[in-house]
């Protein structure tokens, strides 16, 4: 694309920095901007309903990240609670992310999830007596399984007769969490008659923390076994570099680039888009069973009706688009959705503010990123404007599905 | 944990909250002020039943001793072990957790913490598998809620039996929220002392899997007053105040839950009571007096911790009779309600 | 089966078919919402944290000003608010449609709630008296028809509003000139454009719409069905909506047609007190009834062309 023909305006390149970090920068500056919009407006809105946004985003830093405690929270407890809260969200956020690159929308990701923890549940019931080097990779692969499945039906219905995946994706979210409820309540996995959990996986299935998990051992001051920080941090991380690889180094991740930027192009080449479409749900799906099976394997050992409010799918949106669709990007988004979950109860009972705020921050993120309101705020700013002819910056969710074979604009960050 | 042992706790219990009720001893001056943190379950505070009771509890608390409290509301279950950790590693003197979802949570934690005090509203420390770990800094308060139900169900029963209500077919209802047993205790109170009045009544049960939507009651309890119920009792939390209101609009009587419901509608004629604000006040009392000792306390119609309230209605002599002698009967032991729901 | 054979007796009963028809509505008017809004080419999800958001200020005015018709004017006010975000953000700042909608929904979930907080402590949020509600009403004389009065003419206001409402949404889409601008703007907003129809203005109205109609289910929710306001109370409402309006064709009738089934499934479950089924496999039943709907009948059930895609004026 003929850049600037024309154009009068230059736009000031910072003098002197390399490329890299040039890149890194830009690709740092939408999603710290979108946080920084997000925390700026929710503080406008504590100060406006008469609270206090300085000591709430305290309470928040504190629960996060463990720094600047004032009512002696152990800071390393508060760093493994937000590991802990963290680790779901960076496979389910792969989750959304993968079939974002193939046009796809999926909001299927906590019924999913659910699938993975209901299949590893029951297989680490079934299986109880089983040693860890056979049980374990038996409820992990069992959640992915089920996973796939979950989201394979909405693969398939959109595949073949075009059925919108969004509402899809969302019923089986509902058939999930009804099916898990027919488990724990009157149904097979249910612990004993009038509880609403299910029996305990057998030791074999578990996750080891990292920490022995030992009430008499301290550590930091606390005992050891209050840092539930667990082996499935490693498995999301490598899910994190197992999606990046796919994506960009195989040619199943080649054709997924293709069928998102353009279905009828990639028919043109030889791919084909059913087979594609299908595939990815498929994977997504494994993706956030996984997760979900590690969730139980690794903190829970159980399913209880925590899950009848788990919103860990949903927050993997927010995640995945923060993140802009990259593994690094992924995962430095769970860090901070992790650290704003951990936050939010210190938040309230050392500052008052109900921990509801939190969701207004990630619903704000997640609109300054939808609506990109700092590339529309530089527009505004002379001097940063745009020359004439050049692309109009895209939300990232259009950037992701359809990456222009021209340079991207200055912002969108390239891999 | 042998009756015994209950009945010692029990008469503790009666004890302190005689105290408490006469506020004799006025509040004690220690020069130490007590943390005592509560932490809900996912019902919030604002559940219009034991969160906020518990809540209550805690504020009259704070007016009457050297006390500051702190909550922490969880959003979601997995935040359960996270906040009661958090207020054990804080040093708090007192860490009380809502509700028997906590169950797990509370015998995890409290094993960590051996030194910090924990209490827990409806249920016991407890390990995977459900089992009472018994830990010595935890205290379980538990309610009898079939004592309550009962109460009301005799009321319901007689005046079904008396033929002078709307449907007048022998049919009383209940609405639950999830088949629970703390819901279910209520039921079966309930279900129970209606028979023993009148034989031949027949009690509807639904559940609306919901503590929180109005709307899911009231769409339970629409079709139990069609189908002739006279009364219905809502056990169902938030949800519970739809199937109040459809009584009203039904032209039935309603009974409530937990706490003192006669404000939520005017068909309400009785509440089911579950001093759970009592309780929580109890606790954090014994703490103040460094009197907390581990184990079961048990609210029931004996002691007070569980009981009745006529509400928006003048109970005629006879009932109130009737219910008086049942009472007494329970406390004395003689009758003793189901803790599950009769066929 | 004795549970199939008290659901059959259940099905031909008027006081069935009269809850079914109260549930319908809850869905039915953010789903007319959705129809309205897709048709002109702006995708929206966010009607359950508009229909949300009309529930919660709906009872906050109803218990300031103990008037429901005041208050219903609010929450369609906040309902229209809400619109106009997902609006602003997806028209004018051309976001991602689906992002704005989800961003809306948890926005709402997370700014009632912080509200009651704030505004009524960690107090109860109190309810609305009984002659402070959107009343019912009986049309005179057609309630006395066998069984369709009872299950349409002895209904609360809003129904009798929401049926009419679905007439006129119908009359208005295919029967107007509006309504072909509507459409054209969904379909081909470069040639509407060319002919002189104000996309902008067309899809921003449209949204708003939809806004006003899921603030009204809410005020309906709110202080018609309920009395209060309970963190959630729309528990999923605007999604299922979502789905009727794909199962309906983006068509007002053929929406009316799938919330009439997903209130069936309510109210058939609201009859658990009498008849025994599992009520975790029973709820199951309309997610996958409109997922076999999905894949069966409805075939290649396609959106309005330019659906979703945000209109940026000479780019085609």
């Amino acid at each position: 694309m003929a850049q600037g023909t024309g154009a009068i305006v230059a736009r000031p390149r910072p003098p002197g920095l390399p490329p890299i970090l040039r890149r890194v920068v830009g690709g740092l500056a939408m999603p710290l901007g979108s946080v920084v919009f997000a925390f700026v407006v929710g503080g406008l809105i504590v100060a406006a309903t008469g609270g206090n946004p300085f000591s709430a985003y305290a309470g928040l830093i504190c629960g996060g990240f463990g720094i600047g405690c004032t009512q002696g929270e152990n800071p390393a407890l508060q760093i493994s609670n937000t590991i802990v809260f963290l680790t779901p969200l960076i496979a389910t956020g792969v989750a959304v992310a993968l079939p974002f690159r193939a046009g796809l929308f999926n909001i299927g990701a906590e019924g999913q999830l659910l699938a993975g923890s209901m299949a590893c549940t029951a297989i680490g019931i079934k299986f109880s007596t089983l040693p860890t080097p056979i049980l374990l990779p038996m409820v992990l692969v069992g959640g992915m399984v089920a996973g796939a499945l979950w989201a394979g039906v909405a693969g398939v219905l959109k595949a073949t007769v075009g059925a919108h995946e969004v509402v899809t994706t969302i019923m089986m979210n509902y058939v999930a969490q009804w099916l898990l409820r027919y488990l724990i309540i009157g149904g097979p996995l249910q612990l004993a008659s009038g509880t609403s959990k299910s029996l305990p996986i057998g030791p074999g299935a578990r996750l080891a923390t990292l920490l022995p998990s030992s009430n008499s051992l301290i550590v930091f001051g606390l005992p050891a076994s209050v840092y539930r920080v667990h082996a499935g941090l490693f498995v999301a991380i490598a899910a994190a570099a197992v999606f990046a690889f796919l994506l960009w180094r195989t040619t199943l991740g080649y054709e997924i680039r293709a069928v998102g930027q353009s279905q009828r192009a990639a028919r043109y080449a030889g791919v084909s888009v059913r087979r594609t479409i299908i595939v990815t749900m498929l994977i997504a799906g494994a993706f956030s069973g996984l997760a979900g099976a590690v969730q139980i394997a690794g903190v829970d050992h159980n399913l209880t009706d925590k899950y009848f409010s788990d919103t860990t799918g949903f927050d993997a949106i927010a995640v995945a688009l923060l993140g802009l669709g990259s593994a690094v990007g992924i995962v430095l988004a769970s860090i901070l959705f992790g650290a704003l979950h951990a936050g939010g109860s210190v938040m309230q009972s050392d500052a008052g503010i109900s921990s509801n705020l939190v969701l207004v921050l990630q619903a704000l993120i997640l609109f300054s990123i939808a609506a990109n309101f700092l590339g529309a705020m530089r527009s505004l700013i002379p001097g940063l404007r745009r020359p004439p002819g050049a692309p109009p910056p895209g939300s990232p969710a259009v950037a992701l599905m359809t990456e222009a074979a021209a340079p991207p604009p200055e912002g969108t960050p390239v891999k | 944990m042998g009756q015994t042992r209950l009945r010692l706790f029990g008469l503790v219990a009666v004890a302190l909250m005689l105290a408490a009720a006469c506020g004799s001893s006025g509040p004690s001056t220690p020069a130490k002020q007590y943390k005592i943190g509560l932490v809900t379950d996912i019902g919030g505070l604002n559940d219009k039943s034991f969160n906020h009771l518990a809540y209550v509890g805690l504020q009259k608390a704070i007016t009457d001793f050297n006390v500051k409290g702190d909550v922490k509301e969880s959003k979601t279950g997995d935040e359960y072990i996270p906040n009661l950790t958090n207020f054990a590693s804080t040093g708090y003197d007192l860490v009380i957790g809502v509700g028997f979802l906590m169950a797990e949570a509370v015998g995890t934690v409290s094993g960590q913490f051996p030194n910090i005090h924990f209490a827990i509203i409806d249920g016991a420390g407890t390990d995977a598998q459900g089992n009472d770990l018994k830990h010595a800094n935890v205290e379980s308060l538990y309610f009898r809620e079939q004592d309550a139900g009962a109460m009301v169900g005799v009321i319901s029963g007689m005046l079904e039996k008396q033929g002078k209500l709307k449907n007048n077919k022998g049919v009383i209802s209940a609405v639950g929220g999830v088949s629970i047993p703390p819901v279910n205790h209520y039921i079966a109170g309930y279900k129970w002392a209606a028979t023993m009045e009148d034989p031949g009544i027949k009690v509807l049960v639904g559940y609306s899997n919901d503590f929180t939507d109005p709307a899911k009651c009231k769409g339970i309890a629409v079709p139990q007053i069609a189908g002739g119920s006279d009364v219905v009792f809502q056990v169902a939390g938030g949800c519970g105040l739809g199937a109040l209101q459809a009584a009203g609009q039904g032209g039935v009587k309603s009974i409530g839950v937990d706490a003192d419901q006669k404000d939520a509608d005017p068909s309400v004629i009785a509440s089911a009571l579950k001093k759970v604000d009592v309780a929580t006040y109890t606790a954090i009392k014994a703490v103040v007096n460094s009197q907390f000792a581990g184990g079961a306390l048990t609210f029931d119609i004996q002691n007070g911790g569980a009981g009745y309230a006529i509400d928006n209605f003048s109970l005629p002599a006879d009932i109130q009779a009737e219910v008086t002698k049942v009472q007494g009967e329970i406390a004395a032991g003689t009758l003793t309600p189901p803790a599950d729901i009769p066929a | 089966m004795t549970a199939l054979s008290d659901i059959l007796h259940l099905l031909v009963t008027a006081n069935l078919w009269q809850a079914t028809l109260t549930a319908a509505v809850l869905l039915l008017l953010p789903a007319l919402g959705g129809v309205i809004s897709e048709r002109s080419g702006v995708v929206n999800i966010a009607m359950e944290g508009m229909m949300l958001t009309g529930a919660f200020f709906g009872v906050v005015a109803d218990l300031a000003w103990h008037n429901p018709w005041l208050a219903t004017g609010v929450a369609i006010l906040a309902g229209g608010l809400m619109a106009l975000v997902h609006g602003v953000v997806s028209i004018r700042f051309r976001a991602d449609q689906i992002v704005s909608g989800i961003a809306i929904n948890i926005f709402a979930a997370g700014m009632t709630v912080f509200l009651v907080n704030r505004i009524y402590g960690i107090q109860d949020v109190g309810h609305a008296n009984q002659n402070e509600l959107l009343p019912n009403f009986n049309v005179p004389g057609l309630d006395q028809i066998p069984f369709l009065g009872q299950v349409v003419f002895q209904q609360n206001v809003v129904v009798y509003a929401a049926l009419i409402l679905l007439v006129g949404v119908h009359i208005v889409l295919f029967r107007t000139r509006l309504g072909l601008r509507i459409r054209a703007v969904g379909e081909h907003p470069q040639a509407a454009d060319t002919a002189g129809i104000n996309v902008y203005l067309i899809r921003y109205g449209a949204v708003i719409t939809s806004g006003l109609l899921s603030g009204l289910a809410g005020a309906f929710l709110a202080i018609g069905v309920s009395n209060t306001f309970v963190p959630n109370m729309t528990d999923g409402r605007g999604y299922i909506a979502l789905a009727a309006m794909i199962f309906g064709k983006w068509t007002p009738f053929g929406a009316f047609v799938a919330c009439m089934i997903f209130g069936l499934g309510q109210a058939i479950y609201d009859n658990n007190s009498i008849i025994h089924v599992s009520p975790y496999l029973l709820s199951m039943l309309p997610y996958l009834l409109t997922l076999v709907v999905l894949a069966g009948l409805v075939g290649r059930s396609s959106p309005p062309a330019a659906d979703g895609i945000p209109y940026v004026p000479g780019s085609e």
